[in-house]
């Protein structure tokens, strides 16, 4: 499980912020907060040391590494098999479809974040995206929108809230949710709100079909990182550092995307300024 | 898609596993394309061929040595550690690290059976050249690796693959940082950690 959310990290998280696992994060951070043991900082006059324990920004690592040992125990017993035997009866084209499907319905949630962060490139793009894929995509199975030049960006609450200049703050690592931030973190609470299913009219068959997508979701976003989270296992002297080191290069990645891709441009059918 | 593809791409770049921010002479986007597409097709070669594990690790060790700055990248991940260490520690790190690079290799040779390489454009980011490429596994969603080419020691070596934005080398470096720092800033502790993660891969083998 540590691994799954680790690497998965928002993509993946898409659907763990549905009903099933939002509810969870409350207790979740308080029971952090309560069993939450600091890291001890080195001397200041151990300059390269105390430098490492600064970048690493990670004052509760001890509870961190707990909650990370307690993921990592349910992954290999639970998720893991689970996983390996959904690889064992699908093929990449299925699980490819059901990774399309998913993405879809988290677009219209990306809409209002990019709204909210002040990109409307982006959001554009991610409207144009929903209403391409779910009519044309046939509900979002298929993802011609990235053909027609739509390609998904992803986002999230807590990079809403990087582009409002709120910084990452310190790392934190959350049971069944993975690695995350003091900043990060409240996208799971935003999250778990703005999904269409969370809007639609309550119903048994949507539930139904709430929970198994959540569900499906959940193990096909594992099945695809059986490889390099194996290898991760394998060959990083500390996973947990990797897994750490990992997140918080793609979170600024992320938001690096984003407004590479906000950037205005003139339709061709706008005529251009004479120049001077 | 999008992190699916970063992962797998960021494994799929691990048996390169290299980088460093060091002789920073450029190499032209145009000769780095060449460098990558035949390194590339090299380690495809390899990969794909009928030599047995232990024939293409040796291949792959090889290959790595020629197109890799592995010293420098070495040096890249110890780090600010480096002013930490003797000079006794610090060549014992290097050949550590050369050690653990190729077992990481033949871990991996396996995975990437019937890989394929395709090289897509170059061009100059900061300090370095970095060609873009795209790996294919059976079985796989398509994974897009960037590749970090500097001029090292006046040839072209890869000092970084990078996906999605992610460094494997600074990943490497916070990874070797944390251990050094969970252990009261001792560079032998990390030394320590190494030989042990090399007798796992001896004792695995």
């Amino acid at each position: 499980m540590q691994k799954f959310s680790s690497l998965c990290v928002k993509r993946s998280e898409k659907s763990l912020k549905t009903r099933i696992l939002g509810g969870l994060a409350v207790p979740c951070l308080m029971l952090a907060g309560l069993l939450s043991g600091c890291a001890t900082a080195p001397a200041q006059s151990d300059t390269a040391d105390y430098q490492a324990y600064i970048q690493q920004n990670d004052p509760i690592e001890p509870t961190n590494r707990v909650f990370y040992n307690i993921n990592d125990t349910i992954d290999r017993y639970a998720f893991k098999p689970i996983a390996k035997g959904y690889v064992a009866i699908t093929n990449q084209t299925f699980r490819d479809h059901v990774s399309d499907f998913v993405t879809n319905i988290g677009e219209p949630g990306r809409l209002i974040y990019f709204m909210f962060g002040g990109k409307p490139r982006d959001a554009g793009t991610s409207l144009v995206r929903f209403v391409v894929n779910s009519t044309v995509g046939i509900g979002g199975i298929f993802d011609p929108a990235t053909s027609l030049g739509y390609p998904e960006t992803d986002t999230d609450f807590g990079i809403t809230l990087a582009e409002w200049g709120i910084p990452a703050g310190p790392y934190l690592y959350l049971p069944v949710f993975g690695p995350s931030g003091a900043r990060d973190v409240f996208s799971i609470p935003a999250e778990y709100f703005l999904t269409p299913v969370e809007a639609a009219p309550t119903s048994t068959a949507l539930k139904a079909f709430s929970y198994s997508e959540t569900a499906l979701h959940l193990v096909n976003t594992r099945a695809a990182f059986l490889d390099p989270i194996d290898q991760i296992q394998a060959t990083a002297l500390d996973p947990y550092a990797t897994f750490r080191s990992l997140y918080r290069q793609q979170r600024a990645s992320q938001l690096q995307l984003i407004d590479q891709r906000d950037t205005p441009t003139v339709p061709d059918w706008y005529s251009q300024p004479a120049q001077k | 898609m999008t992190y699916r593809r970063f992962v797998l791409a960021a494994f799929a770049g691990l048996p390169m596993l290299t980088a460093a921010s060091f002789a920073h002479a450029q190499v032209a986007p145009d000769a780095a394309k060449t460098f990558i597409d035949q390194a590339g097709q090299q380690l495809v070669t390899i990969v794909n061929g009928s030599a047995s594990t232990s024939q293409k690790a040796d291949q792959l060790r090889q290959l790595v040595d020629q197109i890799v700055a592995v010293d420098q990248v070495g040096d890249y991940v110890l780090g600010r550690y480096k002013n930490v260490a003797t000079a006794d520690q610090h060549s014992q790190f290097l050949a550590l690290f050369h050690q653990l690079l190729s077992y990481n290799i033949t871990y991996q040779i396996k995975a990437y059976q019937g890989i394929t390489f395709t090289v897509n454009s170059a061009s100059v980011v900061g300090n370095d050249t970095i060609v873009d490429t795209t790996i294919t596994r059976p079985g796989q969603a398509p994974a897009d690796v960037g590749w970090a080419v500097d001029q090292v020691d006046g040839a072209p070596k890869i000092v970084d693959v990078i996906v999605a934005g992610t460094s494997l080398r600074i990943t490497t470096r916070n990874d070797y940082a944390s251990v050094v720092t969970s252990n009261g800033g001792q560079v032998s502790a990390l030394l320590t950690a190494m030989q042990s993660q090399i007798d796992r891969h001896k004792a695995a083998n």
